[in-house]
């Protein structure tokens, strides 16, 4: 199936500063893509970009098969768009928002006071509808800026920081709604630079920074890419012998082995999940008792370290 | 066919929905509606009643009553433009470009919306007027009535096409304050045509042509306010509404997709 979105070096300018530079990005249909990256990386420029608010300097995309260039307008038919800072009017009340914009995005009018209803009551907004926009709290802002998206359950949903400013409840009622959105066929495109976030809700993830997209893949295949990222810890009951360490080391996915303690061996290796049964069947072989393990893999944090040479707090700063 | 005819009846709905918004979106203005309310009936009441004691022109009050109706349509339908900062400010602007709409439907159904809302307000006001003039032949009343909601959306169109040509919310302030120095005071919104071309030729022939005068003219032909009327076949000043009303209406469309169309407006 060819991929529902596709760019072709898409770049923006704005003036000297490239914000998006040569985007060769793949999205396949049904799937959540999360965007990962700090702030300034050129996520919500590609959005605006997909989003046809802005054109691109060079490049194009195709959205369902149409050219952002010369079909905005059929693109614009496919597309929802939950922005980073929700866009109300302060004069606005919640109801009128999400409301019209229910009107606007074609549906009837039994099923906008269905959905209306059943989103602002699942997101805990129903009581605050008619509460104008200015005396709403930023996380309840935030909560009808997404109620827009999932009221009109486009064919390709592109939600930029769905979660910023709410509350931990909030952020879980949110992460099963966009997963049930995926569920009904929608394709979403998840710009965060909320590590746990991409992690839990993308099918893959692409990291971008300073405007180009370094790489994209299964968050599980991101964390593997990272050559002995994983880490297993074993305490020994006694000293591991040096035939011990040397069958260890014998393991392909096994990059280094430090010892840390006298009786404690730190094994940095990829792909945990397949080789701590060998390890450990190994170990009962030879008869070693083992009094601990733990096991870690590595975070996207560390893939975005990985390949940027910054953590994400790091590349925040450094993009303002 | 049927297709077709589908089609157009959705487009004409998405082009009634953004009508729909800038309506309610006004009305929402609530402190600005009453305290414009206010100054309009100020200006009859007080201004008016007055000034009228001191001029010579014959019936001057009914006149001035005319032109203010137009003074305060023109002042309401310019409002869209500040909306349009507004939106901006806010990023609303964003959000209205990423809609199912298309970049026509926009701009059009602003300028319609810009014009509707305005002719909404001041129809009461205006009913005050009638209250102040009373109709004599509901006919005419009924084609001035027309012209007007074409001149308000003309004025609408306006200031949305200068709103995303000059892109600064102060400039276009500026720009709207000495407008209205010279749409409104060049014009036969509050003294005959007579008067101003006595005062200077040029100012005479800026006012003829002007489309606020086409408005204060007709509205008060409708209305029957005969003395004073700056024309003699009610069609002139009504072509030249229409002429206005489609300038700036398809002016407006070409801008705004040429200046929106890839966030130019940033």
């Amino acid at each position: 199936m060819p991929p529902i979105i596709r760019t072709e070096n898409l770049t923006k300018r704005f003036g000297n500063f490239t914000a998006v530079d040569h985007l060769n990005l793949e999205v396949n249909e049904g799937e959540i893509l999360g965007l990962l990256g700090p702030n300034g990386a050129g996520k919500t420029t590609t959005i605006l970009m997909l989003a046809t608010v802005i054109r691109p300097t060079e490049g194009t995309a195709y959205v369902g098969g149409y050219d952002v260039r010369k079909n905005p307008d059929k693109v614009r038919e496919l597309l929802g768009v939950a922005f980073q800072e929700p866009k109300l009017l302060w004069v606005s009340t919640s109801w009128d928002v999400v409301n019209w914009h229910a009107k606007v995005c074609g549906l009837s009018t039994q099923e906008r006071k269905r959905r209306v209803r059943e989103v602002l009551e699942a997101l805990d907004m129903w009581d605050y509808r008619h509460r104008s926009v200015h005396a709403l709290s930023g996380g309840m802002r935030k909560r009808v800026e997404i109620a827009k998206v999932l009221i009109q359950r486009p064919k390709i949903a592109i939600v930029d920081e769905p979660t910023a400013q709410i509350d931990i409840v909030g952020k879980h009622k949110i992460w099963r709604m966009l997963r049930e959105l995926r569920e009904e066929g929608t394709t979403i495109i998840l710009a965060t630079n909320e590590l746990y976030e991409a992690d839990v809700l993308s099918d893959r993830v692409g990291i971008m920074h300073r405007g180009k997209l370094l790489v994209c893949d299964t968050p599980q295949k991101l964390k593997d890419s990272i050559v002995g990222g994983d880490i297993v810890e074993i305490q020994f009951e006694s000293d591991p012998s040096p035939k011990i360490v040397e069958e260890l080391e014998h393991f392909r996915e096994v990059v280094k082995i430090i010892k840390t303690k006298a009786s404690t061996l730190r094994l940095y290796l990829n792909r945990v999940e397949e080789v701590v049964p060998k390890i450990m069947s190994t170990l009962m072989k030879e008869g070693v008792a083992v009094s601990s393990i733990r096991m870690s893999e590595p975070s996207l944090d560390d893939v975005f370290a990985h390949y940027t040479g910054l953590t994400l707090e790091e590349a925040q700063k450094e993009g303002g | 066919m049927k297709r077709r005819r589908k089609r157009e009846a959705k487009t004409t709905r998405k082009l009634l929905y953004v009508v729909e918004r800038d309506v309610r979106l006004f009305f929402q203005y609530k402190v600005m509606v009453i305290m414009r309310a206010i100054w309009f009936v100020s200006q009859i009441a007080f201004f008016g009643l007055i000034a009228s004691r001191m001029v010579a022109v014959e019936d001057y009050f009914r006149y001035y009553v005319g032109g203010l109706s137009i003074m305060t349509l023109y002042s309401a339908a310019i409002f869209i433009g500040f909306d349009i900062y507004e939106e901006a400010e806010h990023g609303v602007f964003e959000y209205l470009l990423s809609l199912p709409v298309t970049r026509r439907q926009l701009v059009l159904g602003r300028s319609i919306g810009g014009g509707l809302r305005a002719f909404i307000y001041v129809g009461p006001l205006v009913c005050i007027s009638l209250y102040v003039i009373g109709i004599v032949n509901p006919l005419n009343f009924l084609l001035a009535l027309f012209s007007l909601f074409l001149f308000a959306f003309g004025v609408s169109g306006m200031s949305i096409t200068l709103a995303v040509v000059i892109k600064s919310s102060d400039r276009f302030d500026i720009l709207m304050g000495v407008l209205d120095a010279l749409i409104v005071r060049l014009s036969t919104a509050m003294y005959p045509l007579s008067f101003v071309k006595e005062a200077n030729p040029l100012y005479g022939w800026i006012a003829n042509f002007n489309p606020v005068t086409f408005a204060a003219d007709l509205f008060r032909w409708g209305a029957g306010i005969e003395a004073a009327l700056s024309f003699e076949n009610p069609l002139l000043p009504f072509l030249g509404i229409v002429m206005f009303f489609a300038f700036f209406t398809f002016l407006g469309i070409i801008l705004y997709d040429k200046t929106i169309e890839g966030g130019g407006w940033r």
